[in-house]
């Protein structure tokens, strides 16, 4: 039987561990078959015997041994059961079971026998520890609590270690259940040791569902592993189930409220209701409903996003409400990024850090960071409800005495989780002062200053090194380094030195310690200027003689500032000899020069620079030149701004050389600036901004013995060489017919801008009319050119010239700075007078032979030709000529042999001399053109036609202003002599109209309004003049005011002027007599406004 | 959009009730000042309740968000029937108004609260929450005068919240800031209502 037993259980012990997955009904079952199976066997054997002693025990101390009765023993039967052990104890009783004390190890023989109703067949069992079964109690639920919010479940049970030997293994198996259908939903064993004390055990379980929307059941049991026990050791009874259900107490009925979860979990809510559950949405979206007991409903979110910040919305509609719930959805916080603790002052402690990846989480469920240094175990939380993006956080922590190591342990939690990092750091090498202030500058003297600053901060244990810039105007800024003792939120104060007297420094510093960390910021700038010293050198003197020779001008150049060491007062000038030492007055700063009337005897000039701490060394310059009879002018030209000049070394030079340079066209004594330069260089380079190129400069080189001067070198220079400003003035000396003689004249300096190289000259066959010589340079053939090398030569005469002939005549000088401007002139080569004789007398000396053969051959034949052409005796009869038919020589023209065609005699001119001219005027146009102002004023009376116009030089001036515009203004001479005479006309009464007659060159009513009072004032007079009727065109005045010889006109009307022309003065003269009288003003003609009022009734 | 931000806190300085109701004075003046606000307080109600919904997530923020069922049992309701609202008489309808934005100013000074937790991050909203706030004691102070002009007594100060929303979910507080805001609009509607009719009867 016992086989059989262990049979069973010893495959079920085998999957002891399996079991714990297995159904508890399915073992039910198995334990019905396995007895039924056993009932069955027995019920095969013969009645009577006992069967089946099967004994076990809960707690080790009692076994608790049953067995079945025999088949027919009813109940109350009597039996014995003996068992042997030590005291061979027998019991008398009517039950199946016994209790009995836990037997010693070993095999015990217990007997049962039946006393009444059967025969007496004791049966026999061996009892042995190991065919025991340790079966415990079922564990007691203490505490079956839940945590709603979180859906968590908290068990608490009491294991009865007392009952038990101690180290035994205790396996724990805790079942879930859940409402309606009571399916498992969690099945979990753990296994604890037992202590041998009674100890309450806890066991936490997080449902998936809300538990709020299921009641959820717990049942526990247990099996105990005591090694001690040889016997077979089951699983415990399942305690009794306890129950947890949610008893509604508010209007909420979704669930979970306000839980917040990782990103990408799954998570289910649920939502109580009485009435049916329409829809389940998360967000926007709508989820399908998982339908629970009753009307509730849940829905499962897989993966779940983060959270916008007020939370993700979960909400169910129901028929007639809306119940809702939010989840936050977001991350643990990230580990603290880039922690770092320093300070500012050794008092306090900034510890900052980058949050790291966002959580998702806000408010309540930012997170939070705790800053915990664990040596000193003080800890500061940062907490903020709203999360700061793209800032470092930071928190302070107060520093303790003493303390300069710090380990720093931040944590950062929110309801997802926590991370962490630390730091350790010895804070006295973090030190990042704060910026200093109060700087102040005191003076020690003219080099030395203190500065004091304040830095608040705790540095007694520290060295302080601060860097102090010093900036200097104009100079790089320069920085000093300096070491301090570190005091307590005290001032500081450094000694800075090597510094320039009188000169404006700026300060500034800043600090950091010893061990560098970090620089503290500049702090604010301080400017100071150091005290004044006296002027370290001697002002730089010159001397020059005044023009008449009788004073010394003395000249110096104020000090540098590097070198003056303070504000220049005063300058003291002194001369002495070797007899006296005269001292002048003290000379004010801003001038710097001063004379002194001198003899001719050597004396020497000192000049001492003085400000108000001191006077400077003399400089010291005699007042005589040591003469210097080999002395050549040189030339030279510089580059740009510059000029280089270059001597020989001169070994009796022992002081220094001196250039001084001036403009060559101021008059002496002429100093621009002087430079000096050391007595061992033998170039240098002179520049000046108030050098400017195209004027010639002067410079003198003077070489410097015993604190005398003596002149080495006189060089005339440009800075930069630029072409004449003007051309060369030139004329014609004379013309043959073959040959021209030009003259010319020199430039002036000024406005040669340069060295003369040369001068250019052109000339070509060309009429005044014909265009300009456009390509001097380019080399046409009919130009000719010829260059003047020779700057000495000022005349030239061009020979092989064709006679009568228009020469275009050009001359230009020039410089290396290039070409000037060109002067051209127009010359007519005279006639070729011989010729003209020649070609005179010929034909007269021919003509006179001709007469003198002619007359001796009449002579010779005279008889001859007075027979053929003069008989002596007529005979009219014979005469031809007189058979004429009467009639048809009265009729006929055609035998009009000889008709005398009247003559019409030309240029027949008459006129009247009057003493006053009748002022008649006419509407006739008036030209200029047509006028000849000659007659008019000249010699009224004698009328000359000018018919003849002898050869004229036209002269055109080059003018360079008309150059650039294109075109060239032509004045026009005549060489005969006195055919004007300048005009001797009022200025007023020229100024008044000549414009109108330049610009009028055409057409212009003769007749003219008076436009002034004039008229009026001689109105009794033009009344008789109006009647006169005819009037003669010559109007005098009126050629006088548009001559073009009016000092006004003359340049304008050039162009438009001919002498020579025909004045047609008598045709188309207007009988109707003018309206206007003769006005000086009315005359001028042409076409003005005035015009437009003519024909006014009243006018 | 709030480019009258300050404006309306001069307003209310301006229209706080009179401290010395000694001298009886017109009540037409109090009442046209009161319509004023009404009116203004009018043109952004709706905004407030958008940007409300708006921080609140979906489906608060869809478009188109209403939920006339979610009410408030200590705000009382705006709706009311046109006759019983045309049977009452100025004492009680000024009582009414009144109680509803004494009623309203704790409930929006709670919606702000809330959505500083909710919405540390959105300055705006409470902002507007906050103005609105200050606007609604604005109209109590003006309602308060024009019962003080009438004669009328002026109801108690009550806590009206008492001590019931501490304990509300999340989804809770944001359902109850959507209630406040919605009614908030409703109840300056019918002030403005109410106003309109005390103005036709007592004309300046």
């Amino acid at each position: 039987m016992m086989d059989v037993c262990l049979w069973w259980r010893q495959p079920s012990r085998m999957v002891d561990n399996r079991r714990t997955k297995m159904s508890p009904n399915f073992r039910w079952l198995l334990s019905v078959l396995t007895l039924l199976h056993l009932i069955m066997q027995i019920n095969s054997q013969k009645r009577g015997v006992l069967r089946d002693l099967k004994c076990t025990t809960n707690n080790l101390q009692v076994w608790d041994c049953a067995w079945k009765a025999p088949l027919g023993a009813s109940h109350g039967t009597v039996n014995e059961v003996c068992i042997e052990d030590r005291f061979h104890s027998c019991h008398r009783l009517e039950k199946t079971n016994i209790k009995i004390p836990a037997l010693s190890p070993g095999d015990h023989e217990v007997t049962i026998n039946y006393l009444h109703g059967f025969e007496s067949s004791p049966s026999k069992f061996i009892l042995n520890e190991k065919n025991v079964s340790l079966i415990p109690d079922p564990p007691e639920i203490l505490n079956l609590s839940a945590d709603f919010p979180t859906s968590t479940l908290h068990l608490k049970w009491n294991d009865k270690g007392s009952a038990f030997p101690p180290h035994s293994d205790a396996v724990w198996e805790i079942k879930v259940l859940r409402k309606p259908s009571m399916e498992l939903v969690k099945l979990m064993s753990f296994n604890t040791t037992l202590s041998g004390k009674d100890i309450v055990h806890h066991w936490n379980w997080t449902s998936d569902l809300p538990l709020e929307c299921a009641t959820h059941y717990v049942g526990i049991r247990r099996y105990i592993d005591c090694h001690h026990f040889s016997g077979r050791k089951e699983w415990s009874d399942w305690s009794l189930l306890k129950n947890i259900s949610w008893t509604p107490n508010s209007e909420t009925k979704a669930f979970p409220q306000d839980k917040v979860i990782l990103v990408g979990s799954n998570i289910t809510f649920c939502c109580v209701s009485q009435t049916k559950v329409l829809s389940g949405q998360i967000g926007k979206t709508f989820c399908p409903l998982i339908h629970l007991h009753g009307e509730s409903v849940a829905i499962h979110i897989q993966n779940i996003s983060v959270s916008e910040n007020s939370g993700t919305n979960v909400v169910f509609t129901t028929e007639d409400n809306v119940y809702g719930t939010v989840v936050f959805a977001g991350y643990p916080p990230d580990v603290p990024q880039k922690l770092n603790c320093e300070t500012h002052d050794l008092k306090e402690i900034i510890c900052s850090w980058n949050p790291g990846k966002p959580t998702g989480l806000v408010g309540p469920r930012n997170t939070n960071y705790t800053l915990f240094e664990s040596f000193s175990g003080k800890y500061v939380i940062f907490e903020r409800f709203e999360t700061l993006t793209n800032e470092s956080y930071q928190l302070l922590f107060q520093m303790l005495p003493n303390q300069e190591i710090h380990n720093f342990t931040l944590t950062g939690r929110n309801p997802l989780g926590q991370a962490e990092s630390t730091i350790l750091v010895n804070i006295t090498e973090r030190v990042s002062p704060r910026t200093p202030t109060s700087l102040k500058v005191k003076d020690i003297n003219s080099t030395v200053v203190t500065l004091s600053w304040h830095l608040p901060g705790n540095f007694a244990k520290i060295n302080l090194l601060c860097q102090i810039e010093i900036y200097k105007d104009n100079s790089k800024q320069e920085l000093r380094n300096v070491a301090i003792k570190g005091v307590e939120d005290s001032s500081y104060i450094v000694a800075v030195d090597k510094l320039n007297p009188y000169t404006i420094y700026t300060f500034r510093i800043r600090c950091s310690t010893e061990t560098f960390w970090k620089w503290s910021k500049w702090s604010n700038e301080k400017q100071h200027l150091t005290v004044e010293a006296i002027p370290s050198k001697a002002p730089d003197t010159w001397r020059e003689w005044s023009s008449d020779g009788k004073n010394l001008i003395i000249f110096w150049k104020p000090l540098p500032i590097s070198e003056a060491n303070g504000k220049i007062l005063s300058y003291n000038v002194s001369c002495s000899s070797h007899e006296e030492t005269q001292s002048l007055s003290e000379i004010l700063d801003p001038q710097h020069k001063a004379e002194i009337q001198l003899d001719k005897n050597d004396y020497i000039i000192s000049v001492v620079a003085k400000n108000s701490v001191g006077s400077s060394p003399p400089s010291k310059i005699a007042s005589m030149e040591i003469p210097n009879d080999d002395l050549k002018v040189e030339q030279a030209v510089g580059t740009g701004k510059r000029i280089l000049l270059t001597w020989h070394h001169d070994p009796n030079m022992t002081c220094d050389y001196v250039i001084k340079w001036c403009n060559s066209s101021r008059s002496e004594p002429c100093l621009m600036d002087w430079k000096k330069v050391p007595s061992n260089s033998t170039e240098t380079v002179i520049e000046s901004d108030q050098f400017q190129p195209g004027v010639r400069y002067n410079f003198f080189l003077y070489g410097c013995r015993n604190q005398g001067y003596q002149l080495l070198r006189s060089i005339i220079g440009y800075i930069e060489e630029l072409a004449p400003i003007v051309a060369p003035n030139f004329t014609v000396e004379d013309t043959s017919a073959d040959s021209i003689l030009v003259k010319w004249e020199d430039i002036p300096v000024e406005e040669l801008r340069g060295f003369l190289r040369g001068y250019l000259f052109y000339f070509q066959k060309g009429e005044r009319d014909m265009p300009k010589m456009r390509s001097l340079e380019s080399g046409h053939s009919d130009i000719k050119i010829k260059n003047i090398t020779d700057i000495s030569q000022k005349t030239l005469r061009i020979a092989d010239l064709q006679g009568k002939t228009s020469y275009h005549l050009v001359l230009r000088a020039y410089t290396d700075g290039g070409l000037g401007p060109e002067k051209s002139m127009f010359v007519v080569t005279k006639e070729n007078s011989v010729g003209l004789i020649i070609a005179i007398l010929i034909p007269v000396a021919v003509a006179v032979m001709v007469g003198v053969v002619t007359s001796v051959l009449c002579y010779r034949k005279r008889e001859w030709i007075k027979e053929t052409f003069y008989p002596d005796i007529p005979n009219p009869e014979n005469c031809k000529a007189l058979q004429f038919q009467k009639s048809i020589c009265e009729g006929s023209n055609a035998l009009k042999t000889l008709e005398m065609n009247p003559c019409t005699p030309n240029n027949v001119e008459v006129l009247e001399s009057r003493s006053i001219v009748p002022k008649i005027e006419d509407t006739e146009i008036i030209s200029p053109v047509a006028e000849c102002p000659e007659e008019s004023e000249a010699d009224p009376e004698n009328h000359v036609v000018v018919s003849y116009c002898p050869p004229i030089i036209e002269e055109e001036l080059a003018n360079p202003a008309a150059d650039e515009a294109g075109g060239t203004s032509q004045v026009v001479y005549i060489d005969i002599q006195s055919m004007y005479q300048p005009q001797a006309k009022p200025e007023e009464e020229a100024d008044i109209e000549p414009v109108v007659v330049a610009a009028v060159a055409g057409y212009k009513p003769q007749m003219r309004l008076p436009i002034n009072s004039a008229v009026e004032e001689t109105a009794a007079e033009d009344d008789t003049d109006k009647t006169a009727g005819y009037r003669p065109q010559v109007n005098v005045n009126t050629w006088n005011l548009v001559s073009p010889d009016s000092p006004r006109s003359t340049d304008s009307n050039s162009e438009v002027v001919s002498f020579g022309s025909p004045c047609s003065i008598n045709s188309r003269q207007f009988l109707i007599p003018p309206k206007d009288e003769d006005s000086p003003k009315s005359s001028g003609g042409g076409w003005s406004f005035t015009n437009f009022f003519q024909n006014k009734p009243n006018d | 959009m709030y480019p009258l931000k300050d404006s309306p806190l001069c307003l209310l300085s301006l229209l706080l009730p009179p401290l010395s109701p000694a001298a009886p004075i017109s009540p037409s003046e109090p009442i046209s000042q009161a319509y004023s606000l009404a009116l203004y307080m009018q043109k952004n109600t709706s905004t407030l309740l958008q940007t409300y919904l708006q921080y609140q997530g979906s489906p608060f923020s869809d478009p188109g968000f209403s939920a006339p069922e979610l009410q408030l049992s200590s705000l009382p309701p705006a709706a009311v029937s046109f006759k019983i609202w045309h049977a009452m008489d100025d004492a009680e309808r000024l009582n009414r108004v009144q109680e509803a934005f004494l009623a309203l100013t704790q409930h929006l000074q709670l919606v702000g609260d809330d959505q500083s937790d909710l919405n540390p991050g959105s300055p705006i909203l409470l902002t507007q929450l906050g103005a609105a706030r200050l606007r609604a004691q604005g109209l109590m102070g003006n309602m308060a005068a024009i019962m003080t002009a009438l004669g009328l007594p002026i109801p108690p100060e009550e806590d009206t919240l008492g001590l019931v929303p501490f304990g509300a979910s999340t989804f809770e507080r944001k359902c109850r800031g959507y209630i406040v805001t919605r009614e908030y609009g409703h109840w300056t509607d019918r002030a403005v209502r109410d106003l309109a009719l005390l103005k036709a009867k007592y004309p300046a």
